[in-house]
């Protein structure tokens, strides 16, 4: 093994070995990026220097905003009206409970860009009720956790912004291209939980004036993902900015209209969203430092080296071999330090390939989202579990059937560029490659 | 506040509620140049040093979060290998966990200073500020880190690393941890 090598093997080690010690994930990696340091000829105050590059990128601004409005409404008490609405439409159908709790995921992932809002709402709301109809508790912490992964793929993001804001790729593309497989593993979950799920209790089918009523107090709440998305793709607004104006939105709208008492909480709600962006962002600063380091040490070219060998040119192949990797990654890395750290890897297998950055993005990001119920770091899983009070490895042994979900939507996404980007490709055409056509109207996409 | 309360001492409370007011106030700050940036650039009017504020509140805000986040043990943690275990086993790694954070938290402190040194020589545009300014926020954030790793390890030691039966508050892994 060459010194390089050695060192990359080192930093790594360092960084896991830490890690499950016990160390906080951020420390565990400027941990091991030290270590490695001191036998480079880098200095140590430039490493200190990589950390605030890390965060010192405008769009990541929209982490904050985007935690805010789900923080916002979830302790606003919004989200309630969200989950009747799904109730109003699904409740009736074999399995009610468990089908309003992937409809209302897929509704509160166009708010809210994080699984673990999704996954606190779930567990506090549904969860005891399902516990009352007489799901399993296994089966309730994996549908929870499974739904939640949704946060991560239907817009908005927030792996979707880290990834385009490292990796130089439309966030826009991103969220468009993260609407597919978000439905498809809505659906998927749907499948799932009507034929192999427990039946719950038959309830009636909900009346159109009932579904009409719900409609209208989840109307506020529902316009959020319009203010967010309407504002990105008709260039008014970048991610981050959609992200303040939602914030103002529920700020200056929602609370006032529907829960005036909690304007009263609102410097509580923005002094721990203060302190919840933080945890990501210390972990994606020193994801960058960990990430430049591997770098230096020219990591990134040996390992797509390794994967170009075995692949070739051929984007399917090369694309199997990440989402291998990333499964594997995925089970013992958080989701935003993977992306940072193996962003080197993707852009130049990416570039190799000849793939669509954004059609690389969606995959990515789908296979880090799965890696949010898989064992032994699924952190949805485990939040989940932890919240409806089950043992972690009971709700694993329930998700792993779900894993065919995830499985059958990650091998969709690889096979049909031309679904996935279908989206991006004509609401943002720039943002998978298209050109405007110098000669006329409309735009050339090669 | 109450989570962990035995490894905590009652004299940094109020430091703790500052950072939390500070981390308020950095969200807040930055979320009002967000928009101020938005309304004056919809005007044709747009205030170009909007965006050197809005990153001055976001980064403090991260590294001062840092800081809170270590108080409250709120931190992204692989594994928890320490919570299961008992006694002296126990002891011996929160303690070894604990110094590798201090470690880190010095060099943070000592090198962060090195390169908040350094940043005199850069400016940020179009304030002409040094880029110390910001880099100032790395070895702050390890003085308050190093302060609470010492405070927890003293009162580890003191009163041993595991919750008390009955006392209220989680450890990591609780609804305060936020994983994405």
């Amino acid at each position: 093994m060459t010194t390089n090598g050695m060192l990359i093997f080192l930093m790594g080690f360092l960084f896991l070995f830490l890690g499950y010690l016990g160390v906080p994930v951020a420390f565990a990696l400027i941990a091991g990026v030290l270590a490695v340091t001191v036998f480079t000829p880098v200095s140590l105050p430039s490493i200190m220097a990589q950390l605030f590059n890390g965060i010192d990128v405008e769009a990541l601004l929209a982490v904050p905003f985007f935690l805010l409005v789900g923080e916002l409404m979830t302790s606003a008490n919004v989200t309630v009206r969200m989950i009747t609405l799904s109730q109003t439409m699904i409740g009736h159908v074999r399995g009610g409970l468990a089908q309003v709790v992937t409809l209302f995921s897929m509704f509160f992932a166009g708010i809210s860009g994080s699984s673990a809002a999704d996954v606190a709402v779930l567990s506090r709301t549904l969860g005891p009720e399902m516990k009352r109809e007489g799901y399993g508790l296994g089966f309730t912490a994996a549908l929870i956790a499974s739904a939640s992964t949704m946060a991560n793929l239907i817009p908005p993001s927030i792996m979707a912004v880290v990834y385009g804001a490292t990796g130089n790729v439309s966030i826009g593309g991103l969220f468009l291209g993260g609407v597919v497989p978000g439905v498809l593993v809505g659906i998927g979950l749907m499948i799932y939980s009507h034929f192999f799920g427990p039946v719950g209790i038959k309830r009636q089918r909900s009346s159109f004036g009932q579904f009409t009523q719900a409609t209208k107090n989840a109307a506020v709440p529902l316009m959020i993902p319009i203010i967010i998305m309407g504002g990105i793709l008709t260039g008014f607004f970048t991610p981050t900015e959609a992200g303040v104006v939602a914030v103002v939105y529920i700020l200056l709208v929602a609370i006032p209209c529907l829960n005036r008492g909690h304007i009263r909480s609102l410097p509580h709600d923005m002094a721990l969203t203060g302190l919840l962006y933080s945890i990501p962002l210390i972990t994606i600063a020193a994801a960058s430092a960990f990430g430049w380091m591997l770098a230096y040490l020219r990591g990134p070219a040996v390992v797509s080296g390794w994967i170009a060998g075995a692949a070739g040119n051929d984007p399917f192949m090369i694309m199997l071999l990440l989402v291998l990797l990333f499964v594997v990654v995925g089970d013992f890395i958080d989701a935003i330090p993977a992306i940072i750290i193996f962003m080197p890897i993707i852009a130049e297998l990416t570039q190799t390939a000849d793939i669509k950055p954004v059609h690389m993005g969606v995959v990515i990001i789908l296979t880090l989202a799965f890696g949010l119920i898989t064992p032994p770091y699924g952190l949805a899983l485990l939040m989940a579990s932890k919240f409806i009070g089950v043992r972690f490895s009971t709700a694993m042994i329930a998700s792993l059937p779900i894993y065919v979900v995830f499985f059958g939507a990650i091998a969709f996404c690889i096979f049909f560029p031309d679904v996935v980007l279908w989206l991006p490709k004509h609401v943002l055409p720039e943002s998978v490659g298209c050109f405007k056509n110098p000669g006329g109207a409309g735009y050339i996409c090669p | 506040m109450q989570a962990q309360r035995h490894l905590k001492w009652r004299a940094l409370d109020g430091l703790e509620r500052v950072l939390m007011v500070l981390c308020a106030i950095a969200i807040t700050g930055f979320t009002v140049t967000v928009v101020c940036d938005i309304a004056t650039r919809t005007i044709g009017r747009p205030w170009l040093w909007l965006q050197e504020v809005t990153m001055t509140f976001f980064i403090y805000g991260v590294f001062i979060g840092t800081a809170a986040a270590t108080r409250r043990n709120d931190h992204l943690y692989l594994a928890v290998l320490a919570e299961s275990l008992t006694g002296r086993k126990r002891l011996a790694f929160e303690t070894f966990n604990r110094l590798v954070v201090l470690v880190v938290a010095l060099c943070m402190i000592y090198y962060g200073y090195l390169n908040f040194l350094d940043g005199f020589r850069s400016l940020r545009m179009p304030s002409m500020t040094p880029l110390s300014s910001l880099y100032a926020a790395i070895p702050l954030c390890g003085i308050l880190v190093a302060l609470f790793t010492i405070e927890q390890l003293v009162n580890g030691w003191r009163h041993g690393f595991a919750e008390p039966t009955g006392e209220p508050g989680a450890s990591h892994g609780g609804p305060g941890s936020y994983p994405l």
